[in-house]
């Protein structure tokens, strides 16, 4: 008996967490006037003709390019930044290494929120308001990237190091072609990490832009909101196709998703 | 035979070390120093001053900023909807997600269990203002899917997001839905790994579950169970997206209604971004830096008493 109850219980929680991305869908593909029908549509019609529109009418795309430039360039530079960064804290011998490593965990310490009026000005004073640049380069390091790096080049064994030192291999040559390689797993979990962080970015467009020419697709959702107020259909497309790629990208990396984001060091084991 | 080949060229090996290990901390040290440090650094500073972004003087005015905020009735009505909201926050992810990690332990080794804690985890990597907008219609007074349920079940149906009293709790909900799949995993984390020789011999001594519960798992999790109250403390005194979003941020009235969900980072954000006041806003933030540091310290403390470490 309550071997059953807590199979309806697993049931119920599971249907709590999954129902609002259900609901994106039942109401942008529903038809026309669905989302105000008493008692609800429960079932999705497949009308796609919102979001024909949202892609068509509006500037979907444009805010779509911001989106893919400024998430792949940021994963790029936190790959090379926390790859150089971890290396040099793994491998390299540099005097006053246990105060960098104190100064890197310290930025995990601040608080963000607090930090914002801050680092406006410092944007200001930078001129990079308004700019790709501004909304790229203050997310182009990162901690817990580095701390992964510096794990995973921890482990490799010494002699790989010596041996290719006696074969007259250069560092840069080490890091590409041997030591990164091998860390494989470590490349794996930094990159969905951070894009996914970068894809969901809102407060900093938000504060760092006013100008709708740069904003990604996160930011672009409230002026959605001003234009379709009631057009329920419509907004909820729009927020379907922001939420696509977030979904399908956690399909099919899910478990790798949840280990990473659980522990950064047991993001590598699968 | 990497000693003969220190041995032959020590006079240059480490200034060259020095300088490649230098060079490679680079990038991301100065990104550290330019958009973390100086700001942090920064904050303090404009604190002081009667600053004006556009302006290229300031004027120090001591602790006048901090006379103006601290008579202004919003700061404390800000500063108590933060409190009122981890208050609550705080204490009821910490259990739920502990309830549900204990829920789905021992499902999780079949497929079935994973397949329910992907579904708990997925919210947690959904972009804010994307789901918020689902949200606000599932919070919809007239239309909306919950009062929907509670009316089928006869239950009383708040107007969620346009009540005073309700609007607070709804935005909760919502954080709840979005941030408990993140302290869930992290629970199970820890429930995975526990020690099964110590489990099974309670159980062979015929201990009660509540028991094993309260005298064992607990315990045993508390390191994480601390983690995850530390990050729910942080993460609830600084939410901001959905807070944002949910109450109006788009169409110009982040807070509402009549400011009952207006929490520090919202005034922060309002007093800078749409009132231009700047020195107070950083005044603001000062002050919700310090909170943030003393609740992390006193937490500290009070895990150094209670926190059972392996």
């Amino acid at each position: 008996m309550s071997k059953y109850l807590l199979t309806v219980l697993r049931i119920l929680i599971a249907v709590f967490f999954i129902i609002p991305v259900y609901w994106t869908f039942v109401i942008a593909t529903g038809s026309r006037g669905a989302a105000y029908s008493l008692p609800p549509v429960f079932l999705p019609a497949f009308h796609f003709h919102a979001m024909w529109v949202v892609l068509t009418q509006t500037r979907w795309f444009r805010y779509l390019f911001n989106s893919v430039l400024i998430t792949s360039i940021t994963i790029l530079s936190v790959l090379v930044s926390s790859i150089a960064a971890g290396y040099a804290l793994a491998e390299v011998r540099v005097p006053g290494k246990n105060l960098i490593f104190y100064l890197m965990l310290g930025v995990m310490m601040l608080p963000g929120q607090a930090l914002l009026i801050p680092q406006y000005v410092v944007m200001f004073h930078l001129h990079l308001l308004n700019s790709y640049a501004g909304l790229i380069l203050p997310f182009t390091a990162s901690t817990s990237g580095i701390f992964l790096f510096r794990q995973y080049f921890m482990k490799l064994p010494k002699s790989y190091r010596e041996v290719s030192r006696v074969e007259n291999v250069n560092t840069w040559t080490y890091i590409r072609r041997v030591a990164v390689p091998l860390a494989k797993p470590a490349v794996a979990t930094v990159t969905l990490l951070t894009f996914i962080s970068t894809w969901n970015q809102f407060q900093w467009p938000l504060i760092m832009t006013d100008t709708t020419n740069l904003d990604p697709i996160e930011l672009a959702l409230t002026h959605y909101m001003q234009t379709y107020q009631a057009n329920w259909r419509e907004l909820t497309s729009a927020s379907l196709l922001a939420l696509l790629p977030i979904i399908i990208v956690f399909l099919f990396t899910q478990k790798h998703i949840v280990a990473a984001v659980a522990g950064g060091e047991q993001g590598g084991k699968d | 035979m990497a000693t003969v080949i220190e041995s032959t060229k020590p006079a240059f090996r480490i200034p060259w070390e020095t300088f490649l290990g230098f060079g490679l901390l680079l990038p991301s040290m100065l990104v550290f120093l330019v958009f973390y440090y100086a700001p942090a650094v920064f904050l303090a500073y404009i604190s002081f001053f009667h600053w004006n972004i556009f302006a290229s003087q300031s004027i120090f005015v001591g602790l006048s900023n901090f006379q103006i905020l601290f008579k202004q009735p919003l700061f404390w009505q800000s500063l108590l909807n933060s409190l009122y909201y981890a208050a609550v926050m705080v204490p009821a992810s910490t259990m739920i997600s502990l309830g549900i990690a204990l829920l789905l332990r021992e499902g999780i080794r079949f497929k079935r269990g994973a397949i329910v804690r992907s579904m708990v985890f997925l919210p947690h990597v959904t972009p804010i203002v994307a789901t918020s907008i689902i949200w606000i219609w599932l919070f919809d007074p007239q239309f909306g899917l919950l009062n929907a349920i509670l009316g089928f079940f006869h239950l009383p149906q708040p107007g969620w997001l346009a009540s005073t009293h309700w609007a607070m709790p709804a935005v909760m909900i919502y954080s709840l839905w979005h941030s408990i799949g993140l302290y869930t995993v992290l629970f199970l984390g820890a429930l995975t790994t526990l020690p099964r020789s110590v489990l099974e011999a309670a159980q062979v001594d015929g201990a009660k579950k509540w028991y094993l519960f309260k005298r064992i798992i607990l315990p045993l999790v508390s390191p994480v169970t601390f983690f995850v109250i530390v990050l729910a403390t942080i993460d609830s005194l600084q939410s901001f997206s959905q807070i944002y979003t949910l109450t109006g941020g788009p169409h110009g009235g982040a807070g509402g209604p009549a400011f009952s969900t207006t929490t520090d980072s919202i005034l922060i954000y309002e007093t800078a971004f749409i009132y231009q006041h700047f020195s107070l806003a950083s005044a603001m933030s000062l002050m919700l830096f310090l909170l943030i540091l003393l609740l992390t310290l006193a937490q500290k403390w009070i895990a150094d008493r209670f926190v059972f470490y392996r």
